[in-house]
């Protein structure tokens, strides 16, 4: 029988049975108390920290924290709040994650709403108001914010100074591209441009959101119903033709995230990014070795005296209803969410800002960074947190980004085949387009019986 | 005078096709190198250079950047241990009763003859084609009214004999075990467990090997089912553990290429070990008419 298979084979056989004993004498330890999922790494660090904290005051109903990447925990969310499979307690929710949560009745979320407590307890005037737009449906709130996530301009310090440029004459996006365009270089000789002005592109649908919403356009109305054919949406995406399309486009597209992203920021392909603090963070912890090589500015105004900021991602922390405590988790979500402690931990690690306006006074968001040329982005940040704009929280969000790009696209490549690079010119197609993606975003949504006005 | 050997007039073209392999093998490998090199880089030397650290050391390469120190904080901060026995298990064992069970499916489908024989092999090969994704859903609502989420027998369960599997041995045992074997065996009193393990798996013996390495890698490379499955963080296998560095803000690719090398090294050293027999599996009955 020995002979009878292969060395390779006996190697697998003794690994089953070695692990197997291993298994059984290593058992998995058991967490009484309540559960927390998180889809972030640093997130999850610093809910640890401020859980052994609360672990020492309630012993009885500890609190554990479990990394699970973002797919699962939206997974694993839909089917305990579909089909009462077992969920945890306290859920951190990306924004890309909550439009499936309020896809049904209201009075159906499987989170516990949160508007009655946080209008008891006076929390709702401090914390940043646009923060909870995200996580609000009909008019209830279901999380707690965990950030403001503000946009700004994060630009190659380095590159600019160099060619004697003043940033504070930038006021509007026409001086930006004006007095920046001696930057966009061919720097190789080929004949072609290879550094940009800005990192925006019509493939990308967060850019396009980012800057549709501090122009002053919406994909969506208060009551969530479809806005994409607003004649504002479609003067804004006619001028970004103008910015991505034709042989002197002065934008293109670097991704949020990722290896060769971070590699083209470092090599200097465009000279301005749309940065949310998040990204500033991410920006600073990739590329240790660019030190001193960026600054921020508020983000160029469409028209003077515009809106210098917008807003890029978000969490919420949301208490499920299937908890089996659900006014622990609400002390615990206080504790995590509100402290100065994690504000601190948060800006620190990932410059993140906090929505808490009693931490916004810390003397930590006003330390010179010498990452970003001894700016105070924190406090720079800050600034700006209560001219966000708005997000709606429909689950048809994402579908109405998708053609909204579409129509982005679109309009770029009609520029392209009519040799047509302004923007008034551009505007009759602009609306054209933005008419049919409404008509397509309409007959998906008309769907949905429970969100027509009569099931609210 | 006498003709060339063969072997000589051969010579040029042997070295060209050397060269061309070499090549392509450098080319495969390149990936590696540049993954080995990314993970004992830190995290300020990452994007400065393609592989190692420029520098004023031996070869131009700043030696003294090189640290280990990513895989300290795999074995030390993170649960890498344990992940990676729960992957040595789940894979180990996993792969194992799937040869074991596919290679009865298929003796039984091949060398057995019932009503509803065909309909039956035709149902299994016809499961082939459906996505294993659009699976998980009713598996998962199956397993959890089994009482299965969160156990490893829920992992084991679904993959005891897969189509692909059973499929595979019902062709190799329709090409390699003569049915006179069989009834001579029969003939002679042999029962038919005592058939199926010393007459039937000795003659399939490529393809198990062949198959276990098959089902140990797809058990090993496996995300999306244990992510959903085992919800415990402890029983969680390593493909599961090294996903969740991926920040969300920043990630620490350093940590991430380590964490990745840890995880393919296993499996590489298995397959070294099995690669003959992997590929004879894989031709045996090729030629045969």
């Amino acid at each position: 029988m020995l002979k009878m298979f292969s060395p390779g084979l006996w190697i697998v056989l003794l690994m089953a049975a070695g692990s197997s004993v291993l298994i059984a004498l290593l058992p998995i330890p058991t967490h009484p108390g309540m559960e927390m999922w998180v889809f972030d790494p640093n997130h999850a660090k610093i809910a640890r920290f401020i859980a052994a904290d609360w672990n020492q005051g309630h012993a009885s109903n500890p609190v554990t924290i479990h990394l699970i990447t973002g797919a699962a925990i939206q997974s694993r969310m839909m089917s305990g709040f579909y089909s009462d499979t077992p969920i945890a307690d306290l859920i951190e929710v990306e924004r890309g994650m909550i439009g499936q949560v309020f896809a049904g009745p209201v009075a159906d979320v499987g989170f516990v709403e949160l508007t009655g407590r946080l209008d008891r307890e006076n929390l709702r005037t401090g914390i940043n108001g646009p923060s909870f737009s995200p996580w609000t449906t009909r008019g209830h709130i279901f999380g707690l914010p965990h950030d403001v996530h503000p946009a700004m301009l994060l630009y190659r310090a380095d590159l600019v100074e160099a060619a004697g440029i003043d940033v504070a004459k930038i006021e509007t996006w026409d001086d930006y591209f004006r007095i920046l365009r001696p930057l966009m270089q061919d720097l190789d000789g080929d004949g072609r441009v290879d550094r940009f002005l800005l990192n925006a592109s019509p493939t990308s649908i967060y850019y396009q959101e980012v800057l549709l919403l501090q122009a002053g356009g919406r994909m969506f109305d208060e009551m969530n119903q479809p806005t994409l054919n607003e004649p504002v949406n479609a003067r804004i995406i006619a001028r970004l033709a103008t910015w991505y399309a034709g042989p002197g486009h002065v934008a293109s597209e670097i991704t949020l995230g990722g290896a060769s992203s971070m590699r083209l920021v470092r090599e200097g392909y465009v000279v301005g990014l749309l940065a949310p603090d998040w990204f500033a963070g991410s920006i600073r912890t990739s590329l240790p070795d660019m030190a001193g090589k960026f600054k921020v500015m508020p983000l160029p105004a469409w028209e003077k005296g515009g809106r210098r900021t917008s807003v890029l991602g978000g969490t919420m922390l949301g208490i499920t209803k299937a908890g089996r405590t659900p006014e622990a988790a609400w002390a615990f979500a206080k504790q995590l969410y509100l402290s100065p402690a994690t504000a601190q931990r948060l800006y620190e690690e990932a410059r993140i800002v906090s929505p808490i306006k009693a931490n916004w006074p810390e003397p930590f968001y006003d330390v010179p960074d010498p990452y970003f040329c001894g700016q105070a982005i924190g406090r720079m940040y800050l600034k700006l947190a209560p001219d966000v704009p708005l997000r709606p929280s429909s689950p048809y969000y994402g579908l109405a980004q998708q053609l909204l790009n579409q129509s982005v696209s679109q309009l770029c490549a009609y520029a392209d085949d009519h040799r047509l690079y302004n923007a008034a010119a551009l505007e009759p197609e602009a609306r054209r387009l933005l008419q049919e993606a409404q008509r397509q975003l309409q007959a998906q949504m008309d769907r949905n019986a429970f969100l027509r006005p009569a099931a609210r | 005078m006498s003709p060339a050997p063969a072997h000589r007039l051969l010579r040029p073209a042997t070295l060209l096709i050397y060269l061309l392999l070499g090549f392509f093998a450098l080319l495969t490998l390149l990936p590696f190198v540049w993954m080995i090199c990314a993970a004992v880089k830190t995290k300020e030397d990452f994007f400065t250079s393609q592989f190692l650290p420029r520098g004023p050391g031996f070869l131009g390469i700043a030696w003294d950047h090189l640290t280990l120190h990513q895989f300290v904080r795999l074995f030390r901060d993170l649960p890498v241990p344990r992940a990676l026995l729960n992957s040595i298990f789940l894979a180990s064992v996993g792969s194992v009763l799937a040869t074991l069970f596919c290679a009865m499916g298929g003796y039984g489908l091949s060398k057995f003859k019932f009503s509803g024989r065909q309909a039956l092999t035709t149902a299994i090969l016809g499961t082939v084609v459906l996505p294993g994704a659009l699976l998980l859903v009713p598996r998962f609502e199956t397993l959890y009214h089994l009482g299965l989420v969160d156990r490893y027998l829920g992992i084991f369960l679904p993959a005891l004999a897969p189509a692909f599997g059973l499929y595979l041995f019902r062709q190799a045992m329709i090409n390699s075990v003569p049915a006179d074997i069989l009834e001579s065996a029969r003939i002679d009193g042999c029962g038919e467990i005592r058939i199926f393990f010393q007459i039937v798996l000795p003659i399939v013996r490529p393809m198990i090997s062949a198959y276990l390495i098959i089902s140990f890698i797809a058990l090993w490379n496996d995300y999306i089912t244990p992510q959903i499955m085992l919800q415990s963080p402890g029983r969680q296998p390593l493909s599961v553990v090294i996903f969740s560095l991926k920040g969300l803000y920043a990630d620490d690719y350093s940590l991430m290429l380590a964490g990745t090398l840890v995880s393919i090294a296993p499996v590489m050293l298995l397959f070294f070990l099995l690669q003959r027999e992997f590929i004879s599996g894989l031709t045996s009955g090729a030629v045969k008419g």
